[in-house]
């Protein structure tokens, strides 16, 4: 009934994309840029670059509670009120928790975007390549499943994906950590230069560099054709950037693959499930409903890529039910929704330095120091398996004594002074995916389009908690010897989510009987569905995983119009 | 859910409470901005104004006072405080006024410069903790002084906010900066 209006043909597309994020927007440049027609579904509003920026150019005085989100809001939405970038400026890019709900059988803070650039907007802009330590992991140490692909698959797709994102980045020569196409590196501050000599010469096999990230310190003609300009250092990434400087969907992707005249893009589209057709055996489109009419209208395509992110993505597969699956398309296995893992972001620590006293910094930066994985790297070391990444920073700030009134007060807040070198590192641990980790569908509630409310049951284990004193243990110790002082640790105790990088449940493996997803990232049982969000990830490493999402999509298209083009989906 | 319908009786609970204590505002006027939550009025707003202007005076410059730091203080507190943070602040607010009553003889708006400034000096001395004039005098002062640090005029003239840096210099000598900037 709802199909009235336009005839299946003017709903059929060579390729759907579901998903307009960071991953869904290399989808689509990748797809029009090949020349195919593609839809791209976004269950959330359009967010056009420039234009939907409401708070870019504002001044801190122009917020009426300077950046503080009020308590009403945080009252009603406590998950996403923990989340560091969801402040006045920016909390129109995020998801409220009461708008969406979701069921925690154990806590768990689910950060979302529900716009065109999904979480590409806010994102930390962090891009580490993974290594073969990362994806040999679970093979060498027992976990998971062995991935179905190498650093050597993956690694010239690294290049081709940072080349048009722009990375800044120097060569660091670090096994577990490749280089790649670099743009400039920005400085490191006087104290992370000094920590940074001071591991080199303390420590064999640990590294502070500068952390990696999806900048433009230097524009390449490609980035000026995308209409991007250099960084201008604002450090209010989670805005919108009216120059380009740092990569999103929004600013990059989409523009680009609208360019070619093959796009077309759907907000306000929430994917119900995707439709399989029995005698074919193969996906035929998907169900959309409108999320202003609640209208279901069904698209067609030859190739689907899911790219709704990691609980989303499962979520539509749980639902695409069919008499072939019963259990969700393409789980045969039943491994659908487990195995779902994230990053331990617990573990913090600070401490300041009181050398230097004639130095200091000028101007911002958005990014930091980071100090690869160096446990259990060559070989099992610790009784925890895997390790931790850390970023770490060191600068200096503006204080002033803020005791008494008057005069004198004024005088002193008028005058402030600089501090002592802070600095400071949190961890980013790898997580072990367990099969109770896991995400389902509730059997009775829907949410007002009609789709299921989703379970998430994933929580820390003995693991991450060891690890979590190993980075206390470790970092206090480099950070002693170093000779910072006043070092202070805490856990913050988080829930699992907040890291913003839940992975996993769609996991790749060689065997259809224990993994969703090939090499190519197809389904096993339905080979014109693709998954190249974070559901894909069989292992989470330490690295900040959006890179490694953009490589595989790249990939992933490249492969799939070769096989439609023999043919063979 | 049942979060948002507890919330939801909490509001309703709330509006009903300031309607019954509508009759009794009727001789004061009502404070300049439309608060959702706090219950104070136009003589506490100028009480307000004028221990801002106490904690950072106008000298030769601006202070307190033309930056409107009580406004943006009952904002804050209006706004960002929880229900509890609220009542502390106000019975604080009450035991002030009575304290510099008791104290000086009268308000605080009618108190003479000396008279304000030995009042804050000797609730410098209470711990914040256990005396609510304390706890409200220094809540007040920390709103008081990030309105102030956080105003179009320090912003600008004190210490410049910058919203297109474009530059980072990670190790410059302190003698070579030629502003500070935030």
């Amino acid at each position: 009934m709802a199909n009235i209006n336009t005839s299946a043909k003017d709903r059929t597309f060579d390729a759907i994309v579901i998903g307009s994020g960071i991953s869904g927007g290399w989808a689509a440049k990748e797809f029009t840029e090949k020349g195919l027609k593609t839809l791209v579904l976004e269950r959330g509003r359009d967010v056009k670059h420039l234009k939907d920026y409401p708070t870019t150019n504002m001044y801190p005085w122009e917020f009426p509670h300077r950046g503080e989100v009020p308590e009403a809001i945080k009252a009603e939405n406590p998950s996403i009120s923990r989340c560091y970038a969801f402040k006045e400026d920016a909390m129109h890019f995020f998801v409220k928790d009461k708008e969406h709900p979701y069921i925690q059988d154990k806590p768990f803070d689910l950060i979302r975007g529900y716009q065109v650039g999904g979480k590409s907007l806010m994102w930390a802009r962090q891009t580490q390549r993974w290594s073969n330590f990362d994806f040999e992991g679970p093979a060498r140490d027992g976990f998971a499943v062995d991935w179905p692909i190498r650093y050597e698959d993956i690694a010239p797709w690294y290049s081709y994906v940072e080349k048009f994102v722009g990375i800044s980045g120097n060569k660091d020569g670090i096994p577990n950590l490749p280089d790649g196409e670099f743009l400039p590196a920005m400085d490191l501050t006087r104290v992370e230069t000094y920590f940074k000599d001071f591991v080199a010469a303390n420590y064999k096999d640990r590294h502070v560099i500068y952390g990696r990230c999806a900048h433009l310190s230097e524009p390449q003609p490609i980035h000026i054709e995308q209409g991007r300009v250099k960084c201008q250092k604002r450090t209010l990434c989670q805005r919108g950037c009216p120059f380009g400087g740092y990569f999103s969907s929004n600013s990059s992707t989409l523009p680009w693959a609208e360019k070619t005249g093959n796009l077309t893009m759907r907000p306000f589209s929430v994917v119900h499930s995707i439709i399989y057709d029995e005698k074919r055996g193969k996906a035929t489109g998907v169900r959309v409903v409108d999320t202003n009419t609640k209208e279901m209208t069904e698209y067609y395509a030859n190739v689907i890529f899911v790219n709704a992110a990691a609980v989303n993505t499962n979520l539509i597969l749980l639902n695409s039910v069919s008499h072939r699956f019963p259990q969700g398309l393409g789980n045969d296995s039943g491994v659908l929704g487990k195995y779902f893992a994230f990053h331990n972001y617990r573990g913090h620590i600070s401490a300041q330095y009181d050398g230097f006293k004639d130095i200091t910094t000028d101007g911002r930066r958005p990014t930091s120091a980071y100090l690869p994985r160096f446990r259990n790297v060559q070989k099992q070391e610790t009784d925890f398996l895997r390790g931790y990444a850390a970023g770490f920073n060191g600068g200096r700030r503006l204080t002033s004594d803020d005791s008494g009134f008057g005069v004198g007060l004024k005088d002193r807040i008028s005058n402030e002074e600089l501090g002592p070198w802070y600095v400071g590192s949190h961890m980013m641990g790898e997580t072990i995916p367990k099969e109770e980790s896991q995400l389902t569908l509730d059997k009775t509630s829907k949410d007002e389009w009609g789709i299921p409310t989703v379970h998430i049951n994933v929580g820390y284990d003995d693991n991450d908690e060891k690890m979590l004193k190993d980075f206390f243990e470790q970092m206090t110790e480099m950070y002693t010897k170093a000779g910072f002082t006043n070092i202070k640790t805490g856990d913050s105790h988080q829930a699992p989510g907040l890291d913003i990088h839940e992975m996993g449940g769609v996991r790749m493996g060689h065997d259809p009987k224990t993994s969703m997803l090939n090499k190519w990232n197809q389904l096993h049982a339905c080979n014109n569905v693709y998954v190249t969000d974070g559901a894909c990830m069989t292992s989470t490493s330490t690295q900040n995983p959006s890179l490694t999402y953009m490589a595989l999509t790249a990939r992933a298209v490249d492969h799939a119009v070769t096989e439609l083009k023999k043919g063979n989906i | 859910m049942p979060v948002s319908r507890r919330t939801a009786l909490k509001q309703v609970l709330l509006v009903s409470a300031g309607i019954a204590l509508l009759p009794s505002c009727l001789h004061t006027a009502p404070a300049s901005l439309k608060l959702k939550n706090l219950d104070v009025n136009g003589d506490d707003e100028k009480m307000l104004e004028e221990l801002a202007a106490t904690i950072i005076p106008t000298t030769k410059t601006p202070g307190a006072r033309e930056v409107k730091a009580q406004q943006f203080a009952l904002t804050m507190m209006d706004d960002c405080f929880n229900k509890e943070a609220q009542q502390k602040w106000t019975i604080g607010m009450k035991e002030f006024e009575a304290l510099c009553k008791k104290k000086n003889g009268h308000s605080f708006v009618k108190s003479t410069p000396a008279e304000r400034e030995s009042l804050l000096q000797s609730l410098e001395k209470e711990d914040a903790s256990k005396v609510p004039a304390a706890h409200f005098y220094q809540v007040t002062k920390r709103l008081t002084v990030q309105a102030y640090t956080n105003s179009e005029y320090y912003l600008t003239k004190v210490e410049e906010y910058e919203l297109v840096p474009a530059r980072f210099h990670g190790s410059i000598p302190v003698k070579d900066l030629t502003k500070k900037t935030l």
